[in-house]
């Protein structure tokens, strides 16, 4: 019998809580093999969730973290196209099962094991989602949405209170419905996943507080900060308003309900349907939305939906959005009597069906909360538990748990006075940082099924925690509270989780405690990540006086660190009250049947423009009474102006922001010539991402044995000699890309990635640039030279990085830094649609989660059509002028060292200087190894790249022999991309470079490099015979509340890699063990890399300060 | 138990035109729904017949009336304040004694040699026990029917102990609250028109009326009924045609023509009627 197979069965608690580590530190290659086959055999015969979901998440961790310890290091293979295939089509088990047909060929190795993790891992998390959708669907009250197919048979009706009017001067009843938003002050190590919740019902327990909100300095009160507006009109379609976002729609079609991408309205959309107005099985029944709205209201009629969060940012980690759907829904489902009352509060019972329609309108929107997220709907304080499912549950025999936990309201164990207590010292914030906390989720699942002996120990302790926070605020003692929920977030939440800290938190917490000492209780962290919405405790009698000193604090630290970190926007401060009623309806008619003002303000500029006599009878009778209204009530009367500000909107701001563009292009050198040939030459179909492939006719192999160095295997004496007398002789330096603004590290959201906190090492948070010196200090110390180092920068990180470096003294870098400013500068455009079709369609990528794609597609017809209809090819403006501009390509690098004067200065500090190493910011492992520096030297070439062996998710090009001569080759270059799969090596981009030899192939000597018109005349003739690639990047366009688009644009880059096909010049190819050649590209390999070792490996390469 | 007497609503203000409408029965004669009713209700073997009426129709409905074996009394229901309302003006008339209900805008076919009324009177005088017909209805109807959950009861076939009702719910609260076991997905057992009740119904609506604002609806009162004695549901062999229906009285004629006599012409007629239809 498996060893692992007896933990995950076991009815003995501590056996089935036994860590994978330890049930295997003693095990052979060949018995982790044994265990990795029953496993396997094991999971596909297994009918329980948790088991089958478990062996999953084993079989990943094995291949993932322990298999590859016991591979040798030159152990790599290829994969096969064809398993890949099926895998990014979410076709896991075929993929998984070709893997493993193909491992009885050639053996184990490190690239198939690494494949093997990937799909494991993604097969669990897909059982896990398809079981939460399941379970959503089976709760009672929400299977006959999905039976219902056609409207005849609609089985709800809109109450006739809401449909009648005593005349037609008046507009038609509302239903006026005001949530709440949930604040969580347990955390309790993110036991609110559905899976925990579902498997381990004991564990999952958190404290919700409904809180209403106000902007300390901007609002007067704090008032729920999410309402929405139910009526019916005169008109049959589905009239959709949101008036946070200032976005409203006329629905006329059941397609345009179901597409949630295709507007700002999924989420109201998604409210609709999950409230069963419009139930989700009628999607694709080729029915009318009006049919279906004839049987709802009768003939004629549609109803109007106006959605309102009262400018809460987005990120706030109060749940808004999901407390947002729940009052959208609980105004839907009371105005189709599927609540006790029309209007107040709302009944257990109701409250729980809302609750799970709440998550079934997320599952619809392709998003995800936690199931304590709708706690607003419930009043007060309260605990809420995971409940063990019963023979009645539908989930009875598939999971231990229900998907919906118990709510029990604390309202008679906590007096007036705590509550009063509590909102005397707790201070709730925004800090500002935008974050996903996807991948934490996924994280957080993963690590309770491997049970890792640190985690479960702190999610123990987690609990333990929670039971003494309950009892405080029975207690009334809120300073102990403040103790226990700091303790909370730098012991278990942190040791489940390392990465739910920032540097960004750290800093204010510090500076907070600095600020008040003792009069400061604590820290409370809010969601999945700290950096957004956070709470302090102080004592009671400063709270007045650390309100502005908190915010002041806020923005001061978010000042330094803007650049290096992601936010969104500026810090707020809090006033919160703690919400009695949790989701609560009123029932407006007659002369109270209006919307507020600032509905007024959004509709108008529209409804001037219509024809008196084309405005319906209930229109009509509304705007009458907006009228008296303008007249007689206060609250309309201050709006006015507004209005008139709304008819005749101004357009300086515009024009601003359009002058600093051209001002930060004409500074930066942009070459207009070279900018109007790309735009002519992209609009004509001339180049393109199709046109970036080589040729079909070209021939693509995999390199041969000779063609590469193996560096793998440990080198002569005589080599590491060489290499280590260059390093003494100071004839090295290092040279650190830093150009980027870590697109995909924080998602399109540009930060300088050089400056980055990453990750905590030698104690502390480090940036990457801060790392790298901490190596070449190694370096210098180990040799007696500390190397030259550069930081290239570009227009983006120019600025940031020197004053950075300034202000930290080089991080105390013992030798010369230089950052080499950028020279080059482009300016993004529209994409062409063509290009758009060619990026989504032709180039494969992961087949999203079933909703999830929707919702990509739809978002992407969207994104098609507004290229379209902006202009494709041309200029890409509106947004912030940074973010229109971009880098040209690293190629630019190296030749800026030459044209703006850094290689000159560095070459006159230090004569001797031969070679430069230069890298990429995240390959962090590189340093100057004297090894490599000596195969380098030893081989006389002018170029040196490392290679590494590929795994799953090296993707991107490779080494190939294209027609015959090894180079490097970008994935988008390969003409299909079924040919990178037979590349055997991934580009690290770590380069040697001979500094001689890359003068000659620039046609320049040493003493040209002080000429900069001639250093880059000559650049400028090198560069035109190196290709142009079209390629595709996302970027961030931030506006209202946090709130954030993602657009497609086009830009043009140069790559460094293809030096390796430039006439002359001679390149050589080392391979290198993975743990200096591997990049760190997002945030979500973080995890990994922490637990595989390569962290450690940095670390040990490394000399902190 | 002996079931001598039955009860007609009829006084329902939108309602109240339906039993008058004319119709072609089973035989091919014009008659009134009424009539159709009224012979429903003889086939049981009850001729004592009760119509609560609203004030002023006695007229009307008697003209309507072509029936010989049965003994009519009209009530009227002098103030129109409610379904529960108009049941309890029929005390008097019943006389503490076991009933048959029967709504006045339904029209039945049986699946059996029994008439539906007949079954529904048979095992409640067997059970001895307060009864109301149901049939299993798809969730798209709930808005238009009470409805019940339960268990299966021993007593017997097709028989339910009731532990809940509910008056016109939403699916949503339907499939919390009274999914029963063993009919299809998206069905629940509503209403079915016809009841065997108790003389105890008028004691519980008298105690729900006595709140002036309440319009206590007969769910409220049978809801209080299944507490206190015992109170099943049986689910009839048959079909019943709602004439309030958009093309209610449409259907119910075809259902009865097509049971009658006459069957082979109306098929042939509803034929030549689909072949010559063109969508529009």
């Amino acid at each position: 019998m498996s060893q692992l197979i007896t933990i995950i069965t076991s009815h003995d608690k501590t056996v089935r809580d036994t860590p994978l580590d330890e049930a295997i530190q003693d095990l052979s290659f060949d018995e982790l093999i044994a265990e990795c086959d029953k496993l396997d055999e094991f999971r596909r015969t297994q009918e329980s969730l948790y088991e089958k979901v478990r062996a999953l998440f084993f079989l990943y961790a094995l291949h993932r973290f322990h298999l590859p310890k016991h591979y040798s290091p030159t152990e790599a293979g290829l994969l096969s196209f064809a398993a890949n295939d099926l895998i990014l089509n979410r076709r896991f088990e075929e993929g998984i099962d070709l893997f493993l047909e193909e491992q009885k060929e050639v053996g184990w190795n490190d690239t198939l094991s690494s494949a093997l993790a990937y799909a494991y891992y993604h097969l669990a998390l897909q059982y896990l989602a398809n079981q939460v959708r399941r379970s959503v669907r089976s709760v009672k009250g929400n299977q006959w949405m999905f039976r219902m197919g056609h409207s005849s048979s609609h089985p709800l009706r809109v109450r006739k209170e809401l449909l009648t009017r005593t005349d037609e001067s008046e507009p038609y009843p509302i239903i006026h419905e005001t949530t709440p938003v949930r604040m969580d002050l347990t955390h309790s190590g993110w036991s609110d996943i559905f899976f925990l919740g579902m498997d381990l019902p004991e564990a999952a327990r958190v404290l919700n507080v409904s809180v209403n909100l106000a902007v300390w300095g901007r609002d007067e009160t704090p008032l729920p900060p999410v309402e929405c507006y139910f009526r019916v009109i005169d008109k049959p379609v589905i009239r959709l308003i949101s008036l946070d976002l200032k976005t409203g729609t006329d629905v006329t079609s059941l397609e345009e309900l179901f597409n949630f991408g295709m507007d700002y309205l999924g989420l109201v959309k998604a409210a609709i349907i999950a409230a069963g107005m419009v139930p989700p099985g009628i999607e694709g029944s080729g029915q009318s939305l009006e049919s279906v709205l004839e049987a709802l209201l009768g003939p004629g009629k549609g109803f109007e939906l106006v959605s309102h969060v009262r400018d809460i940012p987005k990120g706030s980690r109060l749940a808004v959005s999901t407390n947002l759907l729940a009052c959208l829904i609980s105004a839907c489902m009371r105005a189709t009597g599927q609540t006790q009352s029309l209007d107040g509060a709302l009944e257990e019972q109701d409250r729980r069906i809302v609750a799970a329609r709440a998550i079934l309108g997320e599952w619809l929107g392709g998003s995800g909360g936690g199931w304590q997220d709708s706690g607003g709907v419930w009043p007060g304080i309260k605990t809420i538990f995971g409940e063990l499912a019963t023979e009645s549950d539908p989930e009875h025999q598939i999971s231990r748990g229900c998907l919906l936990p118990r709510h029990h309201l604390l309202n008679d164990q906590i007096t007036d006075d705590t509550i009063q207590k509590l909102q005397d010292s707790l201070i709730l914030v925004h800090g500002g940082m935008a974050q996903n906390v996807g991948p934490i989720l996924e994280m957080v699942t993963e690590k309770y099924l491997l049970r890792s002996n640190d985690e479960w120990e702190g999610r123990a302790l987690a609990i333990e925690l929670f039971d003494q926070i309950v009892d405080c605020l029975k207690s009334g003692d809120i300073k102990q509270l403040a103790k226990l929920t700091t303790q909370n977030f730098f012991e278990p939440i942190q040791t489940i989780i390392p990465w739910a800290t920032t540097f960004y938190t750290e800093q204010l917490i510090e500076k907070i405690e600095d600020k008040f000492g003792d009069k400061f209780w604590g820290f409370v962290m809010l969601g999945g990540m700290s950096g957004g919405g956070m709470g302090f405790f102080v004592d009671p009698s400063i709270k007045q006086e650390a309100l502005p000193e908190i915010h002041a604090i806020m923005q001061s630290t978010k000042k330094d660190l803007e650049k290096s970190l992601p936010f969104a926007m500026d810090p707020v401060v809090y006033e919160f009250r703690i919400n009695p009623n949790g989701t609560f309806g009123e029932f407006l008619k007659g002369e109270e049947a209006l919307l507020p003002p600032v509905y007024y303000k959004q509709v108008i500029p529209n409804l001037v423009k219509e024809d008196i006599k084309d405005l319906s009878s209930d229109r009509l009778a509304e705007l009458q009474q907006f009228t008296r209204n303008c007249d007689s009530n206060a609250q309309f009367q201050k709006e006015i102006p507004g209005f008139f500000k709304q008819l005749l909107p101004d357009t300086e701001s515009k024009t601003e922001i359009s002058g600093n563009l051209d001002q930060l292009l004409e500074e930066n050198g942009f070459d207009t010539i070279q900018h109007e040939t790309i735009r002519q030459q992209l609009q004509s179909g001339r180049i393109g991402l199709s046109q970036n492939r080589f040729p079909p006719t070209a021939t693509i192999e995999d390199v041969e044995h000779e063609d590469v160095y193996d560096g793998r295997i440990p080198v002569d004496g005589a080599t590491r000699y060489t290499g280590e007398q260059a390093i003494k002789n100071g004839e090295v330096a290092v040279v650190s890309l830093a150009a980027g603004v870590g697109s995909r590290w924080t998602e399109g959201a540009g930060v300088v990635k050089g400056l980055h906190p990453f990750c905590k090492l030698g104690g502390r948070h480090r940036s990457f640039i801060e790392t790298h010196l901490a190596k070449s200090r190694k370096v210098g110390k180990t040799h007696g030279t500390y190397p030259l180092h550069v930081i290239t920068s570009s227009y983006l990180t120019h600025a940031p990085i020197q004053d950075y470096l300034d202000r930290v003294d080089n991080y105390g870098y013992e030798g010369s830094v230089y950052v080499s400013k950028g020279k080059y500068i482009g300016l993004r455009m529209i994409p062409t649609e063509r290009d758009l079709r060619f990026a989504w369609e032709e180039v494969t990528e992961q087949v999203l989660d079933e909703r999830a794609q929707k919702m990509k597609e739809s978002v992407r017809d969207a994104l098609a059509s507004w290229a379209r209809n902006t202009g494709e090819g041309s200029d890409y403006r509106d947004n912030l002028p940074l973010q229109c501009l971009h880098p040209v390509g690293h190629w630019y690098e190296v030749p800026t060292l030459l044209r703006n004067g850094t290689l000159h200065a560095m070459l006159q500090e230090r004569p001797q200087l031969k070679y430069l190493m230069l890298h990429n910011i995240d390959t962090l492992g590189a340093n100057i190894d004297p090894s490599f520096l000596g195969i380098h030297i030893q081989s006389g070439k002018d170029f040196s790249f490392e290679v590494i062996t590929r795994r799953y998710e090296d993707r991107g090009g490779g080494l190939a022999r294209i027609n015959g001569s090894p180079r490097l080759v970008e994935g988008l270059c390969l003409p299909s991309e079924e040919e990178e799969y037979k590349l055997s090596y991934y580009n690290s981009m770590t380069t040697w470079i001979s500094i001689d030899r890359l003068l000659e192939l620039f046609e320049l000597e040493k003493t040209d490099l002080d000429n900069e018109a001639l250093v880059a005349e000559k650049i400028r003739f090198v560069a035109n015979r190196m290709p142009t690639y079209i390629t595709i990047k996302e970027v961030k366009k931030r506006w209202g509340h946090a709130q954030e688009d993602i657009f497609p644009v086009s830009q043009f880059e140069k790559l460094w890699g293809d030096m390796t096909a430039f006439q002359g010049a001679e390149s050589g190819f080392i391979v290198v063990p993975r743990n200096r050649g591997q990049q760190l590209k997002a945030q979500a390999q973080l995890d990994g890399w922490l637990r595989d070792g390569s962290a450690d490996y940095l670390d040990s390469i490394c000399d902190w300060p | 138990m002996k079931i001598q007497k039955a009860v007609i609503t009829a006084a329902g203000r939108n309602q109240r035109h339906l039993p008058l409408q004319t119709l072609v029965d089973r035989e091919g004669y014009p008659r009134s729904a009424l009539n159709l009713l009224i012979e429903e209700i003889t086939s049981t073997g009850i001729q004592d017949i009760g119509i609560v009426i609203a004030p002023g129709d006695k007229p009307l409905f008697q003209e309507s009336v072509d029936v010989s074996n049965a003994k009519l009394t009209f009530i009227e229901q002098e103030s129109p304040n409610g379904y529960g309302h108009a049941i309890h003006c029929a005390k008097q008339f019943v006389e503490g004694e076991p009933f048959l209900l029967m709504v006045s805008d339904h029209l039945y076919v049986s699946d059996s040699d029994d008439s539906c009324a007949t079954q529904l009177v048979k095992t409640a005088e067997a059970l001895n026990s307060s009864v109301s017909a149901v049939q299993a209805t798809h969730e798209g109807k709930l808005t238009d029917f009470g409805a019940v959950g339960g268990s299966l009861s021993s007593e017997g076939k097709n028989l339910y102990a009731i532990d809940k009702i509910l008056e016109k719910p939403t699916p949503t609260q339907a499939e919390q609250e009274i999914m029963v076991p063993g009919l299809r997905t998206g069905h629940y057992l509503c209403f079915f028109g016809m009841h065997i009740l108790t003389p105890r119904i008028f004691d519980i609506l008298e105690t729900l009326l006595e709140d002036k604002d309440a319009r206590p609806s007969l769910s409220d009162a049978l809801e209080v009924l299944a507490k206190q004695e015992q109170y099943l549901a049986s689910v009839i062999q048959g079909r019943r045609y709602d004439l309030e229906d958009r093309y209610g009285m449409l259907t119910a004629q075809m259902a009865l023509a097509l049971d009658g006599r006459n069957r082979e012409e109306v098929l042939t007629q509803l034929v030549g009627l689909l072949a010559e239809s063109k969508p529009r």
